[in-house]
């Protein structure tokens, strides 16, 4: 039988900083609380391969993971210690929250044009679960309040997923036709930096996606959806936050960096007015705008090309507050029609 | 009863909102946020009633009368002319909750200034309106629960 070695316990006095305890405020024990004595300096760069945990000791001879993104302005955002804690306090579950039994029979036309808007939001939703999840495993864990807000956003986006789908699937009208793509392929390729990724994936495709879904909820035939849109805005405003608050700290910390932003928005509104070209998606939400096919293209119309113009009300107002330097003529016709300055 | 707008009114929905859990789960939840809550007359650029209604985790602490120059300070705030903010009302007190074109939401679509608003510009601060719209809706909802008499 071996014997047990006598226990040294040289591990236990291996503390950075002993003493520090917190405590629960108003909101609970929060991530953010947590933050106090070192284990709320967080450094503007994080030079740690490992996995270690921000606070702990390093353990010497630990080969490294190969984080590529370590540097504090790359990622962070100074709100997303609290807004994991929201992510998780306001979630929502498809399955039993939704009031699926208030959806009844529409005329098929509609019925035909809610799922395919459904099929390609749902395509929106898995082009963030897999843009998100592919940078967040290059973020050092000097930087975990982001991981961690970044995981709920992939959670997030599961659900959104999920929910877009099972609509189509209830009504018996089931998925339509796949989007075009141009704009998923843009964003999923964005080889420049997480900052690029946020760039195009929130401010860009954010935005557009929170004006669809607005008008969704307006124009939502029953609970169920009124539910579901409503609750998928207040997760993308969430997402939103993060990516406001990160490119504002990117921009004061990054050298041109605003400028570097309207480069990225003049090469990402050229591939997005193109995919505007494609009517499968306008064409869906004027049928439900206008009721129907007999007035889509007539009060359908005129309600999407409301919606565009509050897009691209939205998508200036939030450039000019970053004070991304921008000139109308670097913004492709198809856009620049619906700007406010235009009417 | 309680007349709309007033301190009473706003802490009596408070108290319903704030007793009853549905409106915690579900998408609702810890809310951080101040929002002002405007009347205004059919001109819309006479402002008669200003409340600044404030959101503290689980809990709304009611609504606080104010001056025009609390809108500086809120996150956001909603305007509506007095017979607009009735009919949103009513819609909820005749159907339990607010329905179609009387949504938060839809209103801020239709209307051609919106609902809400900043005066800071703050779009981090202006989107609390969003993040948090279903606590608002469910606090306005919570309002078919109370008498409420209309100046």
């Amino acid at each position: 039988m071996t014997p047990v070695p006598d226990p040294k316990f040289d591990w236990m006095n291996q503390s950075r900083q002993w003493g520090v305890r917190v405590k629960p405020g108003k909101k609970g024990l929060t991530l953010g609380s947590l933050n106090v004595g070192i284990y709320g300096e967080i450094p503007t760069e994080w030079n740690d391969q490992t996995r270690n945990p921000r606070g702990a000791i390093p353990r010497r001879g630990m080969p490294p993971v190969g984080y590529a993104i370590r540097e504090k302005a790359a990622v962070w955002a100074d709100s997303a210690a609290d807004l994991y804690e929201e992510a998780i306090q306001r979630r929502w579950a498809p399955a039993t929250d939704v009031p699926w039994d208030t959806i009844e029979p529409l005329p098929d036309d509609v019925e035909r044009a809610v799922c395919q808007v459904c099929t390609e939001l749902s395509q929106y939703a898995n082009v963030d679960i897999e843009t998100i999840s592919s940078w967040q495993h290059q973020m050092a864990y000097g930087y975990h309040e982001v991981k961690q807000f970044l995981a709920t956003a992939t959670f997030d986006a599961g659900r959104h997923y999920e929910v877009f789908r099972k609509r189509a699937l209830y009504n018996g009208g089931g998925l339509g036709l796949e989007a075009p793509g141009e704009v998923n392929r843009m964003i999923l390729e964005s080889r420049g930096g997480w900052t690029e990724a946020v760039t195009y994936l929130f401010l860009l495709r954010g935005t557009y996606a929170m004006t669809i879904l607005r008008y969704l909820e307006r124009f939502a035939h029953n609970d169920a959806e009124r539910f579901i849109y409503a609750h998928v805005i207040q997760d993308r405003a969430r997402h939103m936050a993060y990516a406001l608050d990160h490119l504002k700290y990117s921009i004061a910390h990054v050298d041109a960096q605003a400028q570097v932003l309207a480069t990225l928005l003049f090469i990402g509104d050229r591939i997005f007015a193109r995919e505007l070209r494609d009517p499968v998606l306008r064409e869906a939400l004027a049928v439900i705008f206008g009721g129907g096919v007999a007035k889509a293209a007539t009060t359908g119309m005129a309600t999407w090309e409301a919606m565009m113009r509050d897009f691209m009300a939205r998508y200036e107002a939030v450039w000019d507050w970053l004070r991304v330097p921008r000139a109308a003529d670097r913004i492709p016709e198809e856009m620049r029609r619906f700007l406010p300055e235009a009417a | 009863m309680a007349r709309f707008p007033s301190e009473a009114w706003f802490g009596a929905v408070a108290a319903v909102y704030n007793s009853d859990d549905r409106y915690q789960g579900a998408g609702g939840g810890h809310c951080n946020c101040t929002a002002g809550l405007v009347v205004t007359g059919e001109d819309e650029s006479v402002l008669e009633d200003v409340f600044v209604l404030t959101f503290e985790g689980a809990e709304c602490k009611g609504g606080v009368a104010a001056d025009e120059a609390a809108l500086d300070e809120v996150d956001f705030y909603m305007h509506m002319p007095r017979a607009d903010w009735r009919e949103m009302l009513e819609d909820i007190q005749h159907h339990g909750h607010a329905t179609e074109n009387h949504t938060l939401n839809s209103l801020d679509l239709d209307r051609d200034d919106g609902l809400s608003t900043s005066r800071h510009g703050d779009q981090y601060r202006e989107d609390l309106f969003f993040r948090y719209n279903q606590t608002l809706q469910f606090y306005f909802d919570a309002s078919a629960r109370v008498k409420t008499a209309f100046a």
